[in-house]
């Protein structure tokens, strides 16, 4: 390495990348640690072995930093890293679509970030994407300037002055109150749950409750009680997540690299930049319950990441419908496509909503008023609140159906209980799925599906009438469908 | 060639349902249910590949691709020339046992991928050597 190395433009990673690596391996490998104390414990042969153990993490740690290099040739970027295996990973600069910068609280605490860089490869494992853990804070902003502004569609504006960015969105605290309406109070709910159980499984604490006593509360106000507590665990948990995740976000969009930046986080924070030319459409989602409490949230389709880097693609979480329409038309550059009324689907596609939503509720129902034997009064109960919940999904989610074709965005919306709008520009539209089932094709009607290069990795606009369906992909990319017509 | 792979799918399932009522004791189920399953199946196995093959249908152009598959929900596909990223060419052990060859235009994104099953293999070699051919005279990145 070293002088003939740089020579060649190799640079490594910060040194205080020394002390975060060690520190990391040595967590990583604390069951084995533990398991070597306590095997030296019981043996007295072993006195080594502990010292060993600690010894192996840390030189994995410096052999790391020493065969981790990487360096920006002419038009590529290019990483090396690896001891035994060694690996070169190199992509072109104007494949570049994202930059991501993490901290962690350790990396913080020394000044360092991790780079990632997104390019179109979809997937792949984690060794083999584009990642520099550990610059300096510093000299990872420039890289990412560097690697931004290489790109072909940001060059030309590279003459206006630096510095210009223009804050769009703020996070307001008041927001928070949208948090217990996601689900991911619930998910993380249950993850603190399932460890929680683990943990009494384990360490064989059970909890001693009287039962006696709390019979005297009466059934119906234990599980009242129970309930309202797992809701307030939920909504403090969801707040929490909500704050960890989201404190101090800030959308700014910079002129002279064309790009935009989204800043976020508690502890860990996390910068990404998004190429301006990259984004081919936003993801408007509203949830039931978001939706009734008048917010939503804002996703961008960015070309080239996937579904599982979906992080990073996070424009605004969950907040004022108003204020994320106002950011959509901002990331888009024009209104049409949020604003605009969408087209319904006619009487045929609200017939399937119905049918499709009443059949298994129907069944359902039936089967219970067949097995059950005498009418109790849970059924009473039961039979009509599955109808009528069927019922409201089916009006909701043919409420919900709607297709346009505004300034040249395919505009699609569906769903009831995950409602989602989304505007995807059509140059960005590959290719196209029409999805007939046989009901459908007896009711004229097919799945219309724009297959594109990011986010869900298509666009799907439900039930649309055959002919309209074909109308509106011809208009869409024109010239595209025509030889295929019969 | 797809009488053989659907015949094939349901003998696991049939096999599975006999072993548990026979001899594994699971359940019980008189002799007709039995009959009965038996016969849907041979009908899935038989009919539905005559429905699929009459179903199924393929086009390659100057500017594009496009097929027709599926049977019960019947799915059509195109993608733009300009868009093809990888033209793979695939045989499976019963495709080889008929002469038969899968060709599969991918593109950007995962859910365009394009298959054409059961062409003959000359016949799929061509056409995998001329979609590469145009794919590749296409310029951009394809995305």
């Amino acid at each position: 390495m070293d002088a003939f190395d740089s020579a060649l433009g190799w640079q490594r990673l910060d040194r205080r990348m020394l002390l975060v690596h060690p520190v990391r391996d040595l967590v990583r490998f604390l069951p084995a640690l533990v398991a070597l104390l306590v095997f030296r414990r019981s043996s007295d042969t072993g006195g080594w072995w502990g010292l060993l153990g600690v010894a192996v993490p840390i030189a994995l740690g410096l052999s790391r930093y020493l065969t981790t290099s990487y360096r920006i040739t002419s038009g590529r970027i290019e990483v090396r890293h690896g001891l035994l295996n060694k690996r070169v990973l190199s992509a072109p600069l104007d494949r570049v679509r994202t930059v991501d910068l993490t901290a962690s609280p350790i990396h913080r605490a020394l000044g360092l970030v991790t780079l990632r860089v997104g390019t179109g490869q979809s997937g792949g494992k984690s060794e083999e994407r584009l990642a520099l853990d550990g610059l300096a804070a510093p000299a990872a902003a420039s890289l990412r300037a560097r690697l931004l502004h290489l790109t072909p569609f940001a060059e030309a504006e590279t003459e206006t002055a630096v510095g210009d960015r223009r804050v769009v969105l703020d996070l307001d605290l008041a927001w928070v109150r949208f948090a217990p309406l996601t689900s991911a109070g619930v998910v993380i709910a249950g993850a603190a749950l399932g460890v929680v159980a683990q943990g009494i499984h384990t360490f064989e604490v059970t909890p001693s409750v009287d039962l006696s006593r709390l019979a005297h509360l009466g059934l119906a106000l234990l599980v009242a009680l129970g309930l309202a507590a797992v809701l307030v665990g939920i909504c403090v948990l969801a707040v929490i997540g909500y704050l960890l995740t989201n404190f101090g976000f800030e959308l700014s969009y910079s002129r002279s690299d064309r790009a935009w930046h989204l800043r976020r986080g508690l502890f860990t924070t996390r910068e990404t930049s998004l190429d301006d030319a990259r984004i081919s459409g936003v993801s408007i989602g509203e949830p039931l319950g978001l939706r009734l409490a008048g917010g939503a949230r804002l996703t961008a389709i960015v070309t080239g990441l996937d579904k599982k880097q979906q992080g990073s693609s996070v424009l605004v979480p969950p907040a004022p419908r108003g204020e994320v329409d106002r950011v959509a038309v901002e990331v888009l550059g024009t209104p049409g496509p949020v604003t605009t009324g969408l087209v319904g689907h006619g009487p045929r596609a609200r017939r399937r909503r119905w049918t499709r939503a009443m059949v298994p509720a129907g069944i359902v129902v039936a089967a219970a008023l067949l097995t059950s034997y005498a009418v109790s009064w849970t059924l009473v109960v039961t039979v009509p609140v599955v109808l009528a919940v069927a019922a409201f999904l089916a009006h909701d989610r043919w409420q919900g159906l709607g297709h346009a074709l505004v300034d040249r965005h395919l505009v699609a919306r569906s769903g009831s209980l995950d409602r989602r709008r989304e505007a995807l520009h059509t140059p960005s539209v590959i290719g196209w799925n029409f999805r007939a089932t046989w009901f459908q094709r007896r009711a004229g009607l097919t799945d219309l599906v724009a297959t594109t290069a990011g986010g869900r990795q298509h666009v799907r606009v439900l039930d649309l009438d055959q002919d309209a369906a074909t109308a509106l992909a011809t208009t869409a990319t024109p010239g595209l469908l025509e030889p295929f017509l019969d | 060639m797809w009488m053989c792979t659907d015949l094939l799918r349901s003998v696991p399932p049939m096999a599975l349902l006999l072993l548990a009522t026979g001899p594994w004791h699971w359940f019980d189920l008189p002799t007709w249910c039995l009959v009965a399953v038996g016969v849907l199946f041979v009908a899935y196995g038989l009919l539905v590949p005559l429905w699929r093959y009459q179903v199924h249908r393929w086009e390659v152009t100057d500017t594009a691709v496009y097929t027709q598959t599926g049977w019960w929900a019947r799915e059509r596909r195109i993608a733009p020339m300009s868009r093809v990223q990888t033209v793979d060419h695939r045989e499976g052990a019963i495709a080889r046992l008929f002469g038969l060859a899968t060709v599969r235009v991918t593109t950007a994104s995962s859910a365009g991928a394009l298959t054409i099953e059961g062409l003959d293999q000359q016949r799929a070699l061509a056409i995998v050597e001329d979609l590469t051919r145009m794919a590749d005279s296409v310029p951009g990145d394809a995305t």
